[in-house]
Formats: C-alpha cells, sequence, structure tokens
C-alpha cells in the first residue's frame, strides 16, 4: 500500500501536468478556480482508485471532494474499513 | 433563436430523412433477443480477440486460450456497460433538450433518437444483468455553468466522439464469425442504428461549429475539453472491475499498464483515425489529443 506521501506526490504530478503553469499548492481549490474541470474527473477518479487500491462510487460523490490535494487526501486518501 | 436551433433547422432535410428511416426501422427490443438461459464464457468468444484491452501486452500473451476467451467475456460486458452509461448521458441530455421552447420545431426527431438510444440500452443491460453485470463508469454526472450554446456544442460533439469509438467496435465485432451469434447480433444492430445518428451528428456538428462566434478563449476551452473527453472515453475501455472479474490480479496496475502497451497506443490511434479527422477538416481540433495515444 502507498504511503501519504507517495499518493500527494503523484497528485501533483498529476495536477501539475494540466495546471499550464498555474502554481499550485495542496490547499489550491482546483475546482473552485478552474485549474482542473470536470472533464479532467474521470482521469483523476482512476488515478486516485489506482492509488488506493480501491474502487471510487461516482455516484456518491459531490464536486468538493475533488477540491485540492488536501481535500482529496481526506476523502481518499486511505482506503475505508 | 439559439445556436442549436439554428443549426437543426439548417440539418432539418438530413433529420426528416433520418426520422423516415427510423420509422421504418423501428424494433421492439423485448421480442427481437431470444436470449439463451445461460452462456460459456470460456468456450464462445464474446469479443473479438484483437480488440480486447490486453491484446498485445505480456499478461496476454501468458494466458491460454480458455482464459483469453474468459477475458473477451468480461470485456464484452465492459463494453456494454460503457455504452449503457454513454447512452445514459446521451438520453440525459436529448430529453433536456427535448421541446425546450427554442427546439419544438425539432421534436421529432430528437424523440426517435431518444427512443433509439433507450433500446440500446435494452440490449446492453439484457445481456449484462442476464450473464455478468453492469459495469461502473467513471463519467461523473456533475452540471457546468458554461453559456448554453458551448453546452449544445459540446453535448452533441461529445456523442459524436461516443458514437464514432463506439461503432468502430460494433462494425468490427458484428462481422467476426469467431463470436457467440448474440454478442454479433447485439454490435450488428447498435452498428446499423447508430449509423443514423453518426449521419446526424457529424452534419449537426459541423453547423454549430461553424457558425459559431467564439471568442479565442472560448474556444481554446472547447479544444481542450474535447481532447480531454477523447483521453477520457478511452481510459474506460481499460476496467480495473472487468480484470478482476475475470480473474486476473492487481487489476489497477494492470489497467495502466495496458493502457501504456504499444499495441495499445497504436489501436487507440488507429481506432480513432476516422473521428479525429472529421474533427480536424471541420476544424474543431487542431492537434492530436494529448495522453490518449
Amino acid at each position: 500500500m502507498r504511503s501519504e506521501a507517495e499518493i500527494r506526490e503523484q497528485l501533483r504530478t498529476f495536477v501539475r501536468h494540466h495546471a499550464g503553469g498555474v502554481d499550485i499548492t495542496d490547499d489550491t481549490e482546483l475546482f473552485t478556480l478552474r485549474v482542473l474541470r470536470s472533464v479532467h474527473l474521470p482521469e483523476l477518479i482512476i488515478l486516485l482508485e489506482r492509488l488506493r487500491g480501491a474502487p471510487i462510487d461516482v455516484e456518491q460523490l459531490r464536486i468538493g471532494d475533488f477540491d485540492g490535494i488536501d481535500a482529496m487526501m481526506a476523502r481518499f486518501g486511505a482506503v475505508q474499513p | 433563436m439559439s445556436a442549436l436551433a439554428t443549426a437543426l433547422a439548417q440539418v432539418s432535410q438530413t433529420t426528416d430523412r433520418l426520422s423516415r428511416l427510423s420509422v421504418r426501422a423501428h424494433q421492439n427490443p423485448y421480442t427481437l433477443v431470444d436470449w439463451p438461459s445461460a452462456v460459456d464464457p470460456e468456450r464462445d468468444w464474446f469479443s473479438t480477440p484483437e480488440y480486447v484491452s490486453l491484446h498485445g501486452t505480456a499478461v496476454w500473451a501468458g494466458l491460454d486460450d480458455s482464459a483469453r476467451r474468459r477475458v473477451a467475456f468480461h470485456e464484452a460486458a465492459g463494453f456494454y456497460s460503457l455504452n449503457i452509461h454513454g447512452e445514459k448521458t446521451l438520453i440525459q441530455g436529448l430529453a433536456a433538450r427535448l421541446y425546450r421552447s427554442d427546439l419544438a420545431g425539432s421534436a421529432g426527431y430528437l424523440h426517435h433518437f431518444l427512443d433509439e438510444e433507450n433500446k440500446h440500452s435494452v440490449y446492453f443491460g439484457g445481456f449484462c444483468t442476464r450473464y455478468a453485470r453492469v459495469h461502473r463508469s467513471r463519467q461523473a454526472p456533475w452540471r457546468t455553468d458554461r453559456p448554453r450554446d458551448v453546452d449544445d456544442f459540446l453535448f452533441f460533439a461529445k456523442t459524436l466522439i461516443f458514437e464514432e469509438i463506439v461503432d468502430h467496435y460494433n462494425r468490427v465485432q458484428a462481422r467476426d464469425a469467431r463470436l457467440h451469434p448474440l454478442a454479433r447480433f447485439i454490435n450488428d444492430n447498435h452498428h446499423r442504428e447508430e449509423a443514423r445518428h453518426l449521419v446526424f451528428g457529424r452534419r449537426l456538428v459541423t453547423e454549430l461549429w461553424q457558425a459559431a462566434d467564439w471568442d479565442q478563449p472560448t474556444a481554446a476551452e472547447i479544444r481542450d475539453d474535447l481532447a480531454r473527453f477523447v483521453t477520457a472515453t478511452w481510459r474506460e475501455y481499460y476496467h480495473p472491475d472487468v480484470y478482476a472479474d475475470a480473474g486476473l490480479g492487481d487489476p489497477w496496475e494492470l489497467a495502466e499498464a495496458a493502457w501504456s502497451a504499444p499495441d495499445q497506443r497504436t489501436h487507440r490511434r488507429q481506432v480513432s483515425a476516422d473521428c479525429l479527422r472529421f474533427l480536424a477538416v471541420a476544424g474543431i481540433l487542431t492537434e492530436e489529443p494529448a495522453d490518449a495515444f
């Protein structure tokens, strides 16, 4: 199982790849500030599933769950028991 | 008058003709198929082996024939599932535009389109619920606050991209004599129906794009959205749940490895070629979608 640091680093890499040169930190509100848009979500969800090794139920999601690396870690960082 | 209403008026001769064809091809999905009581995933092919998402990978090379057929069976359920989810989004979008105040004159063809998409899902769902399961999608259905004309264009352009890729698989698998007759029927029937939708989609998307008067940042964002959609659509073909159902280990890593495999990159580029050529000739996409290949 990946550590929190590894998961954060891969999320940062994903966000930087799509951010178009915008400076981001772990608490940058990625969707509120339109650094990412809804069209990025399927790939983001696939990445999160792979990093945590467990599925994510898209029918139970809110956009706020993805609005920053901190927010994603809080919601998806660890597989729920 | 909205841009969509104007474009639909421009293509009205096409939609009138397609409506007549739809009436002639009208079918009852509840009586047309004689569903077998059971199928044997390790005896029959349900997907064209060369179109299985693991084809060309080391894992595929290491499987015996019955294991390959088993993977191809679950991949068929995965393919039908992504059709179900794509059609669900399409049905929602069509229903939202049906009898919209500016589109009332175009309701006739929208009724056919919506009706036919629902019927396709009856076939896809019929297979998945009888013999496998409906796999989940990662396409999150969130609303956006874009202007209506941008939303209308993106809706029909994404629909076209999705249907063009699916139709390529349908055409190949409908003709593949190795496949179980049920798999061939589902693919063939979908292809025959989608042929009308693709004619409509190409004409409408061209009209909408040519008439659009978007500023450069808006056009750039639309192009980026469509390019990302191509990638996201293809990602759905590499489904960890499908691999898990087929008995393969470490399904998320397997999905990532298959996505990155050179043979699979080539396959995606070949299957997408017609669609991307259309989008390029229409001036909609000016470069190849990043990350898709």
